[in-house]
């Protein structure tokens, strides 16, 4: 099981057994009471109300507010700051260069920190930072790819702008194309899009002496606590990371960050509480983004659908000096197959690990070239894809997957590529696999039983969106036999026990064995002291539905029948508490997810806009934990995919390389008119233990929105988004549909 | 955002006296659904904001016509059910604005005196020629959501969603000044960067418009047609508003007015005389929307947008017709 948190900040795939190891201590029931169930997220109506206290809401007495002034050029030299004038400004209470100045230190890309004010209002502090007076030396910069790989490009990056990769290699490539009835050979590319969680970045810092308390938008508080200790070179022990609640993070939130660091040493300097939280121009400038990807590929197929090879060279920006890797080919078995990647550099803020990073990518990629494939051989979609998959296993269950699919999206009504139907508007189907890890590995977790009945569970967690404090409940409540609302979960605090970052889909799959092995200790313990009280063995006792129960003993067939009430049994406690600490066990979580989606689309095509009416999710994830939540991080899952679709375009003006759609206006995300019917249906695989399924939705939607516009048009888009400019600039290319 | 003075004016008296005659000194604010961001993005920087929510905000619909207040909220407007039924082209096109939330807060007035929304006007970055600077980023930029209309040198889109509609149905803006007030056609009242690059209207600084008045409707049939991207929030790629006076099954003469596609709303006079005399059908209406887009100079990266605004044209036609279109 890979660490999540790489050097480069990337959260790989954390893959473990397919299948649970044999005999944990503390298995998951066979008849769960709670488990599998639909319960409405338990923290839902604090976030509807607002009672819910995200990072930006946090409000300390005489907290200032800080603002950081970020390069305006995509690289620079930085010459010279004078912050005098800033410091005199109204409400300023402290002021920080970030950056060495003198011409030692560079700017690679619009919005590079460069300095910093703290002050009584945020106003006071926006106005501040324009008065601190930086003298840049603009140097040449790139601005896309295409500038990049220009021969003429200017060297911007030290070791190259361009850094290539080692060919992956397999089997046979000429005895592949050789065996080839058909060969496609096209460019594929997928764009650069943002997180864009909808709670930025950012974070209130407070000292006490040299304790550090800091509420955080992150989605790993133990991560967090390190990056701050590490950074600021103080003891870990004199760091605590709060975040009950968090506004998203998709991957870019894993530590404190630059605006972190900087805020913690402005409520240093200013001896006050500082609340820095970004803008949402900071967010799509600074906080990472999914990279670009490029793909040439030239793929065999025999006359009988049988896939030959396949050879792809690849490429794609992660922004200054940062990678863009993804995997391909996706899914799909090419026995023959070669793969060279090279990874551009421009003056763009720098990717992070974006939602099951590179799968989308790949997906679409492969996906769209699979349709193409297709029709080379006059093979339906879905019967040439199943032709050509991995064998069958339980963390690969396409084929079992497609003909669900298929037959909820009404895959029989398919009309082959290009809608003969009349008029300006084509309807199309298109369907795409996807693939993800999804293991969970070690998290501590702590657990009280009072003797009032009530119980806390405390576990360092954090809720990134998906739920987990309402699937820590829910364990909890299983294990113990008791109803929901005895249950405190207590997550999102540095102070309890440790739990990895929330990234890779590995939450749920670490939290609740650890809370089914705590909360199966504590049941235990708590057995053990109010046996002696019930005159029965320890193991004689069991819990269900609130109430204690002794079994009959087969010797003496003493205390038959006797059961007792949950909150009568834990005043037997007297004044002490239960109190355990449980850890993750192997047995209770598996890796490996398989799912297919399926898209049902209609283009205008006279306006090139194109809508989706429909989509379809076949989905496992082992052991379903909370049906309801499994199923909305389904959804936001789609949705997030289908943006990447259509509407989510980072643009750099090619020019300036500055970033021309900021915002949230123009980098468009889908609202509520713009997503569709979704049906969603989910593959339980109880034996196989909790898998997370935070990524695996976000993977193939975009591919099979493209499949089904390519149904409909009878032309093939190869690049994202599937804006009404690529669809009528392809229509007319082709002439009109085919 | 810079600190600024802040006048509640009661009235066109107080409000005329807070304005000041030198650009950008003093900014009336209606529901502030642009200004705001102006100011936020230090795109605009005022000394003094004007208070004008309390400006006329009532709605008459008579057999002369309509008279509209600037402080009306579109969702007033939307509401309207005489207004809705004597000028569908202009509900049509109000509906079509923003969001629920915009559409509750921002008015009639500001969304005719809404500045571009131009990325390179927005961003303060870019330097740009109605900033001020010394060139169009657009010309040679990101410009798929620019003008095909205008010939520059600013290669903005007018905003307003209404102004379209406006201009088909030949209103009139009454605007407050110091020399008093006056009337001014719709058709007169937006500007090219050619002969208003700061600004896009003929408004100066310390004028203001009061209200909107439309003609009575007589026996035209008028619709309104967007194309949007997203169908929520969203700017329309291209739009158009038509205006038709009929005799009987006939066109006796017709006003073709585009959105989104020039600096100003633009006039489509050879898509008008097309429709002269003709009775609709698919084939007229394409024909008036081959003739609309005919002139088109496309930058760049722009081009699909002659397609888009002629399909709005086209069904924009249709809809006015009363003929099914998608």
């Amino acid at each position: 099981v890979a660490d999540e948190r790489a050097k480069d900040g990337q959260v790989p795939e954390v893959q473990a057994a397919a299948r649970p190891a044999a005999h944990p201590k503390y298995p998951w029931p066979a008849k769960p009471v709670l488990l599998g169930t639909a319960v409405s997220r338990l923290d839902g109506p604090l976030k509807a109300t607002g009672k819910a206290k995200y990072a930006y809401d946090i409000r300390r007495p005489g907290m200032l507010f800080a603002k950081i002034l970020r390069s305006p050029y995509p690289h620079a030299r930085l010459l010279s700051i004078d912050l005098s004038a800033a410091e005199k400004a109204p409400g300023v209470k402290a002021v920080l260069a970030w950056r060495e100045t003198g011409g030692k230190e560079k700017v690679v890309y619009q919005g590079d920190e460069v300095a910093a004010v703290a002050a009584t209002t945020e106003e006071q502090a926006h106005d501040a930072i324009r008065l601190i007076r930086m003298q840049y030396e603009p140097l040449p910069h790139l601005a896309s790819v295409e500038q990049s790989l220009r021969p003429e490009a200017p060297n911007v990056f030290e070791g190259g702008n361009v850094k290539v990769g080692s060919a992956e290699e397999n089997g046979d490539i000429a005895a592949g194309f050789k065996a080839a009835a058909h060969i496609v050979e096209n460019t594929y590319n997928t764009q650069v899009i943002t997180h864009t969680c909808l709670e930025t970045h950012g974070c209130v810092c407070e000292w006490n002496g040299d304790q550090l308390t800091a509420w955080v938008s992150t989605q790993a508080v133990h991560g967090t606590r390190e990056g701050f200790a590490k950074a600021l070179d103080i003891p870990m022990n004199n760091v605590r990371v709060i975040t009950e609640y968090m506004g998203g993070g998709f991957g870019s939130k894993f530590g404190p960050d630059v605006q972190g660091l900087i805020c913690a040493r402005l409520a240093k300097q200013a001896n006050a509480p500082v609340h820095l939280m970004l803008d949402r121009k900071e967010e799509h400038l600074a906080t990472g983004n999914r990279p670009s990807a490029y793909a040439r590929v030239k793929a065999g197929v025999a006359a009988d659908g049988t896939l030959t090879a396949f050879d792809a060279e690849t490429w794609g920006t992660g922004g200054a000096g940062a990678g863009s890797g993804y995997p391909l080919p996706y899914i799909y078995q090419f026995p023959n197959r070669r793969r060279v990647h090279k990874d551009v550099y421009i003056n763009a803020g720098q990717q992070r690990a974006m939602r099951a990073p590179g799968h989308p990518q790949g997906c679409f990629v492969t996906e769209v070239l699979m349709d193409e494939l297709a029709d080379r051989v006059r093979m339906d979609p879905v019967e040439f894809r199943m032709k050509n998959l991995p064998p069958e296993a339980p963390n690969a269950m396409w084929r079992s997957y497609f003909p669900i699919a298929a037959q909820m999206i009404g895959w029989e009504k398919r009309h082959p590529t290009g809608d003969p139907a009349p008029g300006p508007i084509k309807r199309g189907l298109g369907v795409a696999a996807n693939r993800w890890g999804g293991a969970g590995r070690g998290t501590r977790a702590h657990c009280e039983i009072n003797p009032d009945g009530t119980v806390v569970v405390r576990c360092g967690t954090q809720d990134i969106g998906t739920g987990t404090r309402t699937i820590v409940t829910m364990v909890a409540a299983e294990t113990l036999g008791i109803p929901m609302d005895l249950v405190n979960a207590q997550i999102g605090d540095s102070n309890y026990p440790f739990s990895g970052g929330s990234g890779g889909s590995t939450t749920a799959a670490s939290v609740s064995p650890a809370i089914r092995v705590t909360t199966g200790k504590a049941r235990d313990a708590l057995f053990a002291r109010i046996a002696p009280q019930l005159g029965a063995a320890p193991e004689a006792l069991s819990v269900a539905d609130g109430r204690i129960s002794v079994q009959a003993s087969p010797s003496t067939g003493l205390g038959a029948g006797k059961t007792v009430g949950w909150r009568d049994a834990c005043k037997m406690l007297g004044t002490e508490p239960v109190s355990v600490d449980g850890e993750w066990e192997a047995g209770l979580s598996a890796s490996g997810t398989t799912g297919v989606q399926a898209a049902d689309v209609e283009v205008d095509i006279e306006t090139g806009v194109a809508k989706v009416k429909r989509i379809v999710c076949v989905q496992d994830m082992g052991l379903v934990v909370d049906m309801k939540t499994a199923r909305t991080q389904i959804y936001g899952g789609i949705i997030s995919c289908l943006n990447y679709a259509l509407f989510e375009d980072r643009i750099l003006d090619r020019n300036t390389a500055q970033m021309v759609n900021p915002d949230m206006e123009w980098y468009r995300i889908a609202g509520m008119s713009d997503i569709p019917q979704l049906d969603v249906r989910i593959m339980n695989q109880p034996e196989r233990g909790v898998i997370g399924i935070g990524e695996p939705p976000a993977v193939s939607t975009a591919a099979a929105i493209a499949n089904a516009v390519r149904n409909a048009t009878g032309v093939t888009i190869r690049s994202l988004p599937l804006t009404p400019d690529r669809i009528l600039t392809a229509l007319e290319r082709a002439g009109g549909t085919n | 955002l810079k600190a600024f003075a802040y006048v509640n004016a009661a009235n066109e008296r107080e409000a005329l006296a807070a304005l000041d005659a030198q650009r950008g000194r003093a900014l009336p604010l209606a529901g502030g659904m642009d200004l705001l961001g102006l100011m936020k993005n230090y795109i605009v920087q005022p000394d003094r904001v004007v208070n004008i929510k309390s400006l006329d905000s009532t709605i008459s619909v008579q057999g002369s016509g309509a008279r509209i207040g600037a402080a009306v909220k579109l969702v007033e407007l939307l509401e309207h059910q005489a207004f809705a039924k004597a000028y569908p082209a202009v509900v049509t096109a109000a509906g079509e604005v923003g969001t629920p939330q915009i559409r509750n807060s921002g008015t009639v007035g500001g969304n005719i005196m809404q500045r571009p929304r131009c990325w390179y006007f927005r961003n303060e970055e870019f330097p740009c020629l109605k900033k001020g600077g010394a060139r169009c980023f657009a010309v040679d930029g990101e410009n798929q959501y620019h003008a095909i209309f205008g010939g520059g040198p600013c290669h903005i889109v007018h905003p307003s969603s209404l102004a379209v509609p406006l201009v088909a149905y030949g209103a009139k803006f009454r605007a407050i000044g110091p020399n008093g007030e006056r009337e001014i056609d719709a058709g007169e009242f937006f500007q090219l960067p050619a002969d208003n690059l700061m600004g896009e209207t003929v408004l100066r600084p310390n004028e203001l418009l009061t209200h909107v008045i439309l003609p009575p409707p007589g026996s035209v049939r008028s619709a309104t047609y967007e194309v949007r991207f997203k169908q929520s929030h969203d700017w329309p790629l291209a739009f158009a508003s038509v205006v038709m006076a009929m005799d009987g099954a006939r066109v006796k003469t017709a006003r073709v007015v585009m959105g989104a596609v020039a600096p100003i709303p633009w006039r489509a006079p050879a898509a008008e005389q097309a429709l002269a005399g003709k009775t609709i059908t698919e084939a007229v209406a394409a024909e008036a929307a081959n003739a609309a887009v005919a002139g088109a100079t496309p930058m760049t990266q722009n081009s699909y947008k002659v397609q888009v605004a002629r399909t709005a044209v086209k069904r924009a036609i249709l809809r006015a017709a009363g003929i099914q279109t998608v």
